[in-house]
């Protein structure tokens, strides 16, 4: 049971398509350890296990009849609430929507349905993706599983989909990033995971944050299964207007394990500056690592980025209220306070604040794109800090105390506000134990060299590999 | 524009919006608002004048 909890995706599907495992078995034993886990890790709103072992059985029929198989035939997936599912509710972690049954499958479930994917159910999830630290009061707030002894929180928003990932309930999840809800999470549960450009993973039907803010992407264990996952996600959809045209390489094909010549620009200024010394020892340690395999490691700078904090604000805040504003009208005592306050503080956000935001976008832009023309990706902590207390509200930066949801958010939002791809994967663990993430961001498009390194990282490592002692 | 926010220029620009908050919520937004003002402020350092806004994103 514990092999199979802790398999990849790519090995799980090898060992499927061999008839070595059964996807029945996969699937049984991944529904006994939610059971036996998820009371206090609460990382699931929703289990469909019967459903999850009709198609189990299912995959099995098709794999002894020799029927031709999707790359990842019989392998579990965890879906974040807000990714809609045709007969099984989808509550976007709210009370609001606790009852909302959707009659189709958004693109990318349907897409990884087709990929031979079995989902096991609804993950939990900051309400409306509204936050980064993981709590929920209406489904109860995920348990980080790195900390036995204390209640520590998952990052979010896509907290539910950190923790069963990280306690082996699930080999991959899918996450959506608004600010940083797939990194965040990553970063504070020892995963990899990406936000691919804007308009790489189609959007349609999934509940929305901000339109133009939100990106869609998966949550694994290493780089691999993120390639793995990515590919099969990615690509035109005539349902999101804002999905591109361009074609979807094959991601798992560019791992190359070479990073030989690979410029890689490191970010200092308010990057490592704000990172506590643990993070940014984690994090230096391993630009010399990509150093030692080859890579050209320089310090680059985005003066630029100070000011993201006001020009997201103004463009999510507005397009969130936007999105909430009949419930907002009517239904506002129904939300988390933590999370109505601020969606209604959205209302007083003016049509010319979210054009300043909007301008400042495009300079922001602009600014990582004068970067990366000079290196093939950048390097950061992915969250200053490892995961707080549940209760905490206050953090010790590097360079001064923070609010928490403002630090936890802090270096992964700039590359929401640009749009370039960004995974976080884990670079190191703190004394306490708790894991560490680095960010690498790269060119538009170009996901590929961005896992590559962080592949290539993963093979000369072993933070990744590390798992979380359960009850 | 980042001046404290009294209570009923809160609630008119409430009502303005479409909005019919009581006092007891809007109380609640308050130092959230104000806060974010604060920070919207900030937008006006930025040489923004000749720059089209990010209004269609970046798609190929």
């Amino acid at each position: 049971m514990a092999d199979l909890a802790f398999a990849s995706a790519a090995e799980l599907a090898r060992l499927i398509a061999g008839k070595q495992v059964s996807p029945v078995e996969v699937v049984r034993s991944q529904l006994e350890r939610i059971t036996s886990l998820d009371g206090s890790l609460k990382s699931f709103i929703t289990v469909t296990a019967e459903a999850a072992m009709t198609a189990a059985r299912e995959a099995e029929a098709a794999v002894l009849a020799g029927r031709p198989l999707g790359p990842l035939h019989g392998v579990p997936l965890g879906l974040k609430d807000l990714y809609d599912t045709a007969g099984v509710r989808t509550t976007g972690g709210s009370r609001i929507l606790a009852d909302r049954v959707p009659a189709a499958d958004a693109t990318v479930v349907r897409r990884l349905r087709e990929a031979g994917m079995i989902t096991l159910g609804k993950l939990n999830m900051v309400e409306f993706a509204y936050g980064p630290e993981g709590r929920n009061a209406h489904y109860g707030h995920a348990r980080n599983p790195w900390d036995a002894s204390t209640h520590r929180m998952a990052g979010g928003s896509s907290s539910g989909s950190g923790v069963a990932v990280a306690a082996g309930l699930v080999p991959v999840a899918l996450g959506s990033d608004t600010g940083g809800s797939i990194r965040i999470p990553c970063s504070l549960c020892g995963l990899t995971g990406i936000k691919p450009t804007y308009g790489r993973v189609s959007r349609a039907g999934v509940l929305p944050l901000s339109w133009s803010m939100d990106h869609v992407g998966p949550m694994t264990r290493n780089a691999a299964d993120s390639a793995l996952a990515l590919r099969a996600m990615a690509g035109y959809d005539a349902a999101d207007p804002t999905s591109s045209v361009l074609p979807v390489p094959d991601y798992t094909a560019a791992l190359s394990g070479d990073v030989r010549g690979l410029r890689v620009g490191l970010l200092r200024a308010f990057f490592l500056e704000s990172a506590t010394s643990e993070v940014r020892s984690a994090v230096e340690a391993a630009a010399r690592a990509l150093e030692h395999a080859g890579a050209i490691v320089d310090e680059v700078a985005l003066p630029g980025v100070r000011h993201v904090a006001a020009g997201a604000l103004a463009v999510v805040a507005t397009e969130a209220m936007s999105y909430h504003a009949a419930w907002l009208r009517t239904r506002a005592g129904d939300y988390d306070p933590a999370v109505g306050t601020r969606l209604m503080a959205g209302a007083f956000v003016t049509g010319v604040h979210y054009v300043r935001g909007q301008q400042a976008r495009a300079l922001m832009r602009r600014e990582v794109d004068e970067a990366l023309a000079r290196h093939d990706v950048l390097l950061a902590p992915a969250t200053p800090v490892t995961a707080p207390g549940i209760d905490d509200r206050e953090v010790a930066l590097g360079d001064g105390a923070s609010d928490v949801r403002s630090a936890l958010i802090r270096l992964t939002r700039p590359f929401n506000f640009s749009g370039h791809p960004a995974c976080s994967a884990p670079c190191g663990f703190t004394a306490a134990g708790l894991p560490i993430g680095m960010q690498i961001v790269g060119r538009p498009f170009d996901e590929a060299t961005v896992l590559r390194v962080a592949d290539a990282y993963q093979r000369v490592t072993d933070w990744h590999a590390r798992r979380p002692v359960l009850a | 524009m980042s001046e404290p926010l009294d209570l009923d220029a809160l609630r008119a620009a409430a009502r303005l919006a479409g909005f019919a908050w009581s006092d007891t919520q809007l109380e609640a937004i308050r130092p959230m608002v104000e806060a974010s003002r604060r920070l919207l402020a900030g937008l006006e350092e930025l040489p923004l004048a000749d720059v089209e806004p990010t209004t269609q994103f970046r798609m190929f």
